[in-house]
């Protein structure tokens, strides 16, 4: 918010200096407003009281004067915008233009002084996001090490590839970015640039979700000499309930913490979970291929010129006994479709 | 009675969906059937990440059971009888076979 002017002589200047500017017949047209001393149209209308009857405004000697905004006085200030220009000239006096880089109100990462608890968290920058693609796609990392290396969440790190491919390829098609306004986010958001001197990781990426089943207290009886671990635990709390180990998103960093306790060298140490993080990501991408593979040998597909018809081999048995089963195939008879039910969600939940 | 291999709408409105249903002659279309051997879907479709702009339809079809209802006397009908000849389950009725590239990839 630009400061307003408060003396009614400096506003009745800025009034009669804007006149210049729309009335180009003004006497005092062309000349520099910063200058009132030798300005006649100035001095005119500073030596008119604001709060002069309008049939005096409308004078033929002062046509600058008919077509004039409000001549009303502004209002004394309030005392909150007192305040707030008392505020202005001393702390505030640092907010008052773009520094290039955040700059709270609350000072340090909080953009709410009355929210003490909220901290602005730190986006990846431009580098940091560079960084991450080219672990992935030149050096070839697996998704698991890099985010274990860098302490991004996975997910982070495959968006990150996502969208520089994206970028790349639009680049590449000749699509303009959307440069300014990416800057213009860095600026107003903290970052980090992934080099390891911020004091902490940039993000948690163990987090496991608790089961609720087992936020409850339990008392198990159990003989004294039982060596009882966190699988027994887990156990305990619902047969089909994981151990915190089975649930981590990278389990593969447990062993390499055992590598390290046992004194395993630090480079061999990252070897191995470089190898097992490989491995695991490898079993997965297998695991798509094959089942896409089997939905392959189960199709037809038959070429018509305009179109291709995909044939899915079924089994009409997978209709039940009575031809109701939900797994059958095609509309089911004699049952109410609730896809127009009102206060449903229809919207699609994923894009495919 | 006459015994049919036809087709029975479903859906809603401008997007039409098919059951590929067996059933008697004279019984209304979405009565329900004898059997329902399949589904199709005539709404042309794109693949995900496919740019080549080629559309496909899908169908899903229990061709033993076809086979079952043709042997015994079923009567498709055209539409019906399309869809069957694409898999050579019937000898095309209007087109020569030739047209029709049927190919199985593995």
């Amino acid at each position: 918010m630009p400061p307003r002017i408060r003396s009614s002589q400096v506003l009745h200047r800025a009034e009669s200096s804007l006149l210049q500017c729309i009335n180009p017949t003004a006497p005092a047209a062309g000349r520099p407003s910063s200058t009132p001393s030798c300005s006649p149209s100035i001095l005119l209308s500073s030596s008119t009281s604001p709060r002069q009857p309008s049939s005096q405004c409308c004078a033929f000697q002062r046509p600058q004067q008919t077509s004039s905004f409000s001549s009303t006085a502004s209002r004394d200030l309030n005392k909150a915008q007192r305040n707030f220009w008392g505020w202005m000239r001393s702390y505030g006096r640092k907010h008052r233009d773009p520094t290039g880089r955040t700059n709270y109100l609350g000072g340090g990462s909080n953009p709410f002084p009355n929210n003490k608890e909220f901290k602005s968290q730190p986006v990846l920058s431009e580098a940091a996001r560079s960084v991450i693609y080219d672990a992935v796609m030149k050096e070839g990392l697996p998704l698991k090490a890099v985010s274990a290396k860098y302490n991004v969440d996975m997910r982070r790190v495959a968006a990150v590839v996502r969208m520089k491919e994206i970028e790349k390829k639009w680049v590449k098609e000749g699509k303009p970015l959307a440069r300014p306004y990416a800057k213009a986010v860095q600026t107003m958001l903290p970052y980090s640039n992934l080099t390891g001197e911020e004091s902490e990781p940039f993000e948690p990426i163990n987090d496991i979700h608790v089961h609720s089943y087992t936020m409850q207290q339990l008392f198990l009886p159990t003989s004294e000499s039982r060596h009882f671990t966190r699988q027994d635990a887990a156990k305990a709390f619902g047969e089909h309930i994981l151990a915190p180990d089975e649930k981590m998103r990278i389990p593969e960093l447990i062993a390499f913490e055992k590598d390290v306790v046992a004194g395993v060298a630090n480079e061999d140490a990252e070897a191995n979970f470089f190898k097992a993080t490989a491995a695991s990501e490898r079993a997965i991408a297998d695991k798509h291929l094959a089942l896409a593979q089997r939905d392959e040998n189960n199709k037809t597909r038959v070429d018509s010129g305009r179109f291709e018809f995909r044939f899915e081999r079924i089994s009409v048995d997978s209709a039940g006994h009575d031809g109701r089963a939900r797994r059958g195939v095609g509309w089911r008879y004699g049952v109410p479709f609730n896809d127009r039910r009102r206060a449903v969600v229809k919207i699609p939940t994923k894009v495919e | 009675m006459v015994v049919k291999i036809r087709l029975a709408r479903f859906g809603r409105t401008n997007s039409p969906f098919y059951n590929i249903v067996v059933s008697h002659a004279r019984t209304a279309r979405n009565s329900r059937p004898l059997e329902v051997i399949g589904t199709y879907d005539p709404i042309p479709k794109k693949d995900s990440y496919d740019t080549s702009g080629k559309l496909h339809k899908d169908i899903k079809l229990d061709i033993t059971r076809a086979r079952y209802w043709i042997g015994v006397g079923a009567q498709p009908t055209d539409t019906a009888w399309r869809l069957l000849s694409m898999v050579g389950i019937i000898e095309p009725k209007f087109r020569p076979s030739t047209t029709t590239t049927t190919e199985k990839k593995a």
